[in-house]
């Protein structure tokens, strides 16, 4: 049988039965749809969580007191291993690589100005923090890079925590208590918005120096450092390593880039869409069920066609190849327009929520579209034998 | 037509096509199947969390060092420095509350755990005799702290059960000597294996008396104190009550936090209560398409059964009878399939309870109802529109058209 003629009647019974064919049709893409609008969301929210995370910029590397291994506990715990000092954060300053570094120790205090009263957390902060996060200093400056023994009680304000003490009034050179010492502002910061449910607006950022002897504390929470953008983090790391285990002659610190957290992260949120879309596959599964119902049908009804096919010396080859092209059709336009209204309904979301990135990942649209041709030929297999193992004798008598 | 012969008639139907009966039942009961694993795994996830939560002990307040003004439990109250610490003294303070029970101080940090030559890390917690019964632990062996004065540093410890295997193996740990940082401590007891919990793992922890951990970390904050109310009713005035306390020791300053365990409960059961709604959502889309699938299968069968529903046309029988053999063919595939998807979830659930056995994975009355009714309508709303066709057909064409 030429190929014409082959597509002519898979296409001429699908035809025929438009509605059937429309509702097989249906099933299937809805299957789709449901993988791809759900794969979409899992993948705009990747997105989303990734650029929440890469906003303070991909440079930097954290390093922390204790080696990793201590199971369970927040971080920020004290311990008995040795603390890092300012002393160490300014030899890592030192390194060739490093590019920027900033220690930092972070607290919660009342801070009162002008008469009103605020409860705000309170970032210990070098010179360098507003460069290496990315922020930016909307009036005023931020820290000047003061000696740590001599530290000047400057203060820099996040917009928010400005506009809840002073209201619109200016902010700049004026004095503020934060537990009980007195400090002068000298910048405020651009709003930043929130990041992972903490507002960035609301703090207030003091000299790390001067945050140490607030809070009493020896050791910094933590230091963190940024690098060129060409230097392999790993290099960076390793030598941070070396001088901190030379300083304190044990391996006692942990470093956590940020490619590895970010490497983490989307380990975690491609696990997510995929656990996702597997779950809009139920439905898929569902949809090829359908198929074979309607091919299997399709079979008993079409049995005097066959036995006349192959009464006309058709072989089996050619009846099976038939039958599996017609399921294989269904699954394809089917998966095809499920394609079309799953990522519609993925954009339309994106529209109704802003704040979620929808994105359609190209790549699960070609598995999606495989799929469904797969499901289509799998649930194709068992009628499209049927009816090549027809007898003819009896097909043509069936009726 | 009576009911009987409505019944008999939809029956027959079904059994005259058995693969294409059971290819339909088999698509209805994946999606009923789906929604009731779904959902047994979302809520055995809340049960797990509420179970562990209550194994916190239920009327239980904590309080920690640090507030936000836009409150609740923030990344940044987790552990913070405050300007002024949550001292033993203040702990020991909020049993003058009259609805007070019992407190108990934690100090929380990591260190070194040194026995015969053996070393590792290890999560030091300094606390005090009362942890025990407040957190509801019981003890393998020997005894737990002391009960003594909260600012004495006695040299004893008392070692989770997998960190006592560690390091002791098989050799008995009561009585011996243990290096934890540069601290030696003798151990007294040896808690009972609790399995993982949420939070801390018991069984990997090292408890030493408040002072001691204090001293340890050279520090003079708590990282919480638990308190107990005397009952569950008493929890909203014992939350005052500590409040008011704190405030006069901090000379009118609230710079504590203060939560009961029912507003984290809360939270994370409305979380997970959501979620599980969700899961089910979905994967009630494959019920939808299982109706499309039994709406395309009762078409053919209509066209397949003209002649025998012009028959019955000519017979007398109405549109109405003919409608209602049809839709009740649709309700019996519908039903068939939602009780062998009902039966296969709840095998899923049971699979899940296997492998899973801290998990209380039983899927909700809610959801097997919903899964259950969504499937039944869903057949019979895809089974109307071949069911009226049929019911339209006309007598005399229909039995021409054989």
């Amino acid at each position: 049988m030429s190929l014409a003629d082959f597509l002519q009647l898979a296409l001429r019974s699908l035809v025929a039965h438009r509605l059937r064919s429309f509702l097989t049709l249906l099933g299937i893409g809805v299957g789709i749809a449901a993988v791809i609008l759900l794969t979409s969301i899992g993948e705009g929210l990747h997105q989303f969580v990734l650029k929440e995370f890469t906003q303070f910029g991909t440079n930097i590397i954290q390093v922390t007191p204790g080696r990793q291994g201590a199971r369970g506990g927040p971080p920020g715990l004290p311990s008995t291993t040795r603390e890092l000092t300012l002393d160490d954060a300014a030899a890592i300053a030192r390194l060739p690589l490093v590019t920027g570094m900033t220690p930092i120790v972070h607290g919660n205090s009342e801070v009162s100005a002008a008469g009103r009263v605020r409860r705000t957390s309170i970032y210990g902060v070098g010179a360098d923090m507003d460069r290496l996060f990315s922020m930016r200093v909307g009036i005023g400056r931020f820290l000047p890079p003061d000696d740590p023994a001599g530290a000047r009680a400057f203060v820099v304000l996040g917009a928010k925590l400005k506009r809840e003490l002073f209201g619109n009034a200016n902010a700049l050179g004026e004095r503020l208590r934060i537990g009980g010492e007195r400090y002068r502002v000298i910048g405020v910061m651009a709003e930043k918005g929130q990041f992972l449910g903490v507002d960035l607006d609301d703090t207030a950022y003091i000299p790390t120096a001067r945050a140490l002897a607030l809070y009493n504390r020896e050791g910094l929470m933590e230091i963190d450092v940024t690098y060129a953008e060409t230097t392999p983090a790993a290099a960076v790391a390793e030598a941070i390593r070396a001088l901190l285990a030379a300083r304190h002659g044990q391996d006692d610190v942990t470093l956590t880039t940020q490619e590895d957290m970010l490497a983490r992260l989307s380990n975690i949120l491609d696990i997510l869409t995929a656990a996702v879309g597997a779950l809009g596959g139920i439905s898929l599964a569902v949809g090829g069920v359908g198929i074979v119902t309607i091919m299997t049908i399709a079979v008993s009804e079409r049995t005097n066609e066959i036995g006349l096919l192959v009464a006309l010396g058709a072989r089996r080859a050619t009846i099976l190849g038939l039958f599996l092209g017609e399921a294989v059709a269904l699954a394809a336009i089917g998966g095809a327009l499920g394609l079309l209204a799953g990522a519609g309904l993925a954009q339309l979301v994106g529209l109704l929520v802003p704040a979620l990135p929808v994105s359609t990942p190209w790549h699960f649209v070609v598995v999606a579209e495989v799929l469904a041709i797969a499901i289509g030929l799998l649930a194709g297999v068992l009628p499209a034998r049927k009816a090549a193992r027809l007898d003819p004798v009896e097909a043509l008598r069936a009726e | 037509m009576t009911p009987a012969d409505t019944l008999r008639f939809a029956t027959r139907a079904a059994t005259g096509y058995p693969l294409r009966t059971a290819l339909m039942i088999l698509a209805m009961s994946i999606g009923v199947a789906a929604v009731v694993v779904l959902t047994a795994l979302g809520d055995g996830a809340r049960r797990y969390v509420v179970n562990e939560f209550s194994a916190l002990g239920s009327n239980l307040i904590i309080v920690l060092p640090g507030r936000s003004e836009t409150g609740g439990v923030g990344l940044g109250s987790l552990f913070t420095s405050t300007p002024r610490d949550l001292t033993v003294r203040d702990a020991a303070a909020l049993l003058r509350a009259p609805d007070v029970q019992r407190i108990t101080p934690l100090t929380l940090g990591n260190s070194e755990i040194a026995y015969g030559g053996r070393l590792r890390e290890v999560l030091v917690l300094g606390t005090s005799a009362d942890y025990l019964d407040i957190r509801g632990y019981r003890m393998g062996l020997g005894h737990f702290l002391p009960r003594e004065d909260l600012e004495r540093a006695s040299s004893v410890a008392v070692l989770g059960a997998t960190l006592c295997d560690e390091l002791f193996g098989i050799e008995s740990a009561v009585g011996r000597m243990i290096r934890v940082g540069d601290r030696r401590l003798r151990v007294i007891g040896v808690l009972e294996k609790s399995g993982q919990g949420l939070g801390m793992n018991t069984d990997e922890l090292v408890v030493v008396p408040v002072a001691t951990a204090q001293a340890m970390f050279n520090t003079n904050t708590l990282f919480r104190v638990m308190v107990e109310a005397r009952s569950r009713d008493a929890l909203a005035s014992a939350q005052r009550q500590v409040e008011d306390i704190m405030r006069t020791r901090r000379d009118g300053e609230l710079d504590i936090t203060v939560i009961t365990q029912d507003a984290v409960l809360g939270t994370f059961d409305r979380i997970l209560g959501a979620l599980t709604f969700a899961v089910a959502g979905i994967a009630a889309i494959s019920l939808a398409v299982a109706g499309i699938l039994v709406m395309n299968v009762m078409l053919v069968a209509v066209t397949q059964r003209t002649a025998e529903i012009g028959l019955l046309k000519a017979l007398g029988a109405t549109g109405r009878n003919i409608r209602f053999a049809f839709l009740a063919e649709a309700a019996l595939l519908s039903l068939a399939g939602a009780l062998a998807g009902l039966a296969l979830g709840h095998l899923g659930a049971w699979g899940l309870r296997l492998a899973f056995p801290v998990l209380p994975a039983w899927p909700p009355d809610w959801a097997v109802y919903a899964g259950l009714g969504t499937a039944i309508v869903t057949g019979v709303l895809f089974g109307v529109m071949p069911a009226r066709r049929a019911a339209r057909l006309d007598a005399v064409q229909a039995l021409a058209k054989r």
